[in-house]
């Protein structure tokens, strides 16, 4: 039978069950810390439901401390957020699927992987500003490489660029 | 078999909600909308009306339904949706939502320290980070979901395992854990349990937390200090010092 107080705990089991469905599906890292942070929302509230049918408080000085912790998760987990998207200028979670035991099975893809082209990160190579005069006896192929190299570099002002003021470091 | 043919309408609908988000799910090719929606609302609706017509009428509450509905499909917009901006707008109505539903469980401090804490500084947190991090708008990831079918079937079983134990669960089961609670010789916590009237006061709730639990609170403040360290360490900077 289904009373008032088991209402609110499915409310929570559904919540609980689809932030972890989001958890699993999502590739950004950013909705996968919210989908985590659904789950708690879940699990505050069973644990508010059930302080109320014991006619005790501690439920909700529970769910207090777990806001406490999912403040502190969520500073964290942006932190990190930041710092692997120094790393990767993605955010997408597959690019560190290599951080497993060197004896794991390579985790389950995107189902659609080979249709898709799987993400790298863009290769970006120094260019050179071209300078000088152009040699006169090219070949094709040097020839177009120049040529990209210019139409590349076209937009950048001609005159050379200004010494930039030194900023001081204030490090002791 | 039985007992599959005696909740054929519960299967259906928790069917229901799995196809619902199942067609929500971020794809390139875009499907209308609506039709998930419907789905997901249908399932939510008809679970609600099976597991309400065991309820006793004193459960007939219009804003429980409101806040459960719209903490649930927000929820579903939270994790579907193919913008990490509106997943974190549609998280904060969420937010709003779960509180609504503490307000009505008697937490009313609770409710305000959520809105305050997730609502107000986490989501915009959340939106500042999408904004140093991610700028260009929709992306290849956030349209290919991994995995969508697998976690979603499983996680329906697992919805299904809890709400099934949750509806043979009796009032019996209940009140024998409430009398075991009331035989236990040394009551534990006995701060934590307020006369009836006080119940979900600030007083009561300021006496549980600071009484029973004072080492827990000053724990929990130097985890948030230790947090913010950690947090102020971890994150990158550049040569000059800025983010």
């Amino acid at each position: 039978m289904m009373g008032d107080l088991e209402s609110y705990l499915a409310v929570g089991a559904v919540l609980f069950v689809l932030g972890a469905i989001g958890f699993f599906t999502r590739r950004n890292l950013i909705v996968m810390v919210l989908s985590a942070e659904m789950m708690l929302h879940g699990v505050s509230l069973t644990l508010v439901t059930f302080g109320r049918l014991h006619a005790s408080l501690e439920g909700q000085a529970f769910t207090i401390f777990i806001l406490t912790v999912a403040a502190c998760e969520a500073g964290l987990a942006l932190a990190l957020v930041l710092a692997l998207y120094q790393r990767s200028k993605s955010l997408d979670v597959e690019f560190w699927t290599e951080l497993r035991e060197p004896d794991l099975p390579p985790p389950m893809l995107v189902d659609d992987a080979g249709q898709m082209p799987m993400v790298t990160p863009p290769a970006r190579f120094p260019r050179l500003t071209p300078a000088g005069r152009v040699p006169e006896n090219l070949d094709t192929g040097d020839r177009e490489l120049v040529d990209d190299a210019a139409s590349q570099t076209a937009d950048v002002p001609t005159e050379p660029p200004q010494p930039k003021e030194v900023i001081k470091s204030v490090s002791h | 078999m039985d007992w599959i043919s005696q909740h054929r309408l519960e299967i259906f609908a928790l069917a229901l909600i799995a196809g619902g988000v199942w067609w929500l799910m971020p794809r390139p090719a875009r499907l209308p909308k609506f039709v998930g929606l419907l789905m997901a609302i249908c399932g939510a609706g008809l679970l609600a009306g099976r597991l309400h017509a065991a309820a006793g009428p004193k459960a007939q509450s219009l804003l429980f339904f409101a806040f459960a509905a719209a903490a649930i499909l927000s929820t579903i917009l939270m994790i579907t949706n193919r913008n990490p901006v509106y997943s974190a707008l549609w998280f904060a109505m969420a937010t709003l939502s779960v509180c609504g539903l503490f307000l009505m469980q008697y937490a009313p401090f609770l409710a305000a320290a959520t809105v305050i804490v997730y609502a107000g500084a986490i989501v915009v947190t959340f939106v500042f980070v999408i904004m140093l991090a991610q700028q260009s708008g929709a992306t290849i990831y956030d349209q290919r979901p991994r995995q969508p079918l697998l976690a979603i079937v499983f996680a329906i079983l697992l919805l299904a395992a809890l709400l099934s134990t949750l509806q043979t669960s009796s009032a019996v089961d209940f009140q024998f854990a409430n009398r075991h609670l009331a035989a236990v010789a040394v009551e534990p916590n006995s701060l934590s349990r307020p006369p009836a009237d006080q119940y979900g006061t600030m007083l009561a709730l300021g006496r549980s937390l600071f009484g029973d639990y004072l080492f827990a609170v000053e724990l929990g403040g130097t985890l948030l200090l230790v947090a913010t360290i950690g947090a102020i360490a971890i994150a990158p900077r550049r040569r000059g010092g800025s983010l």
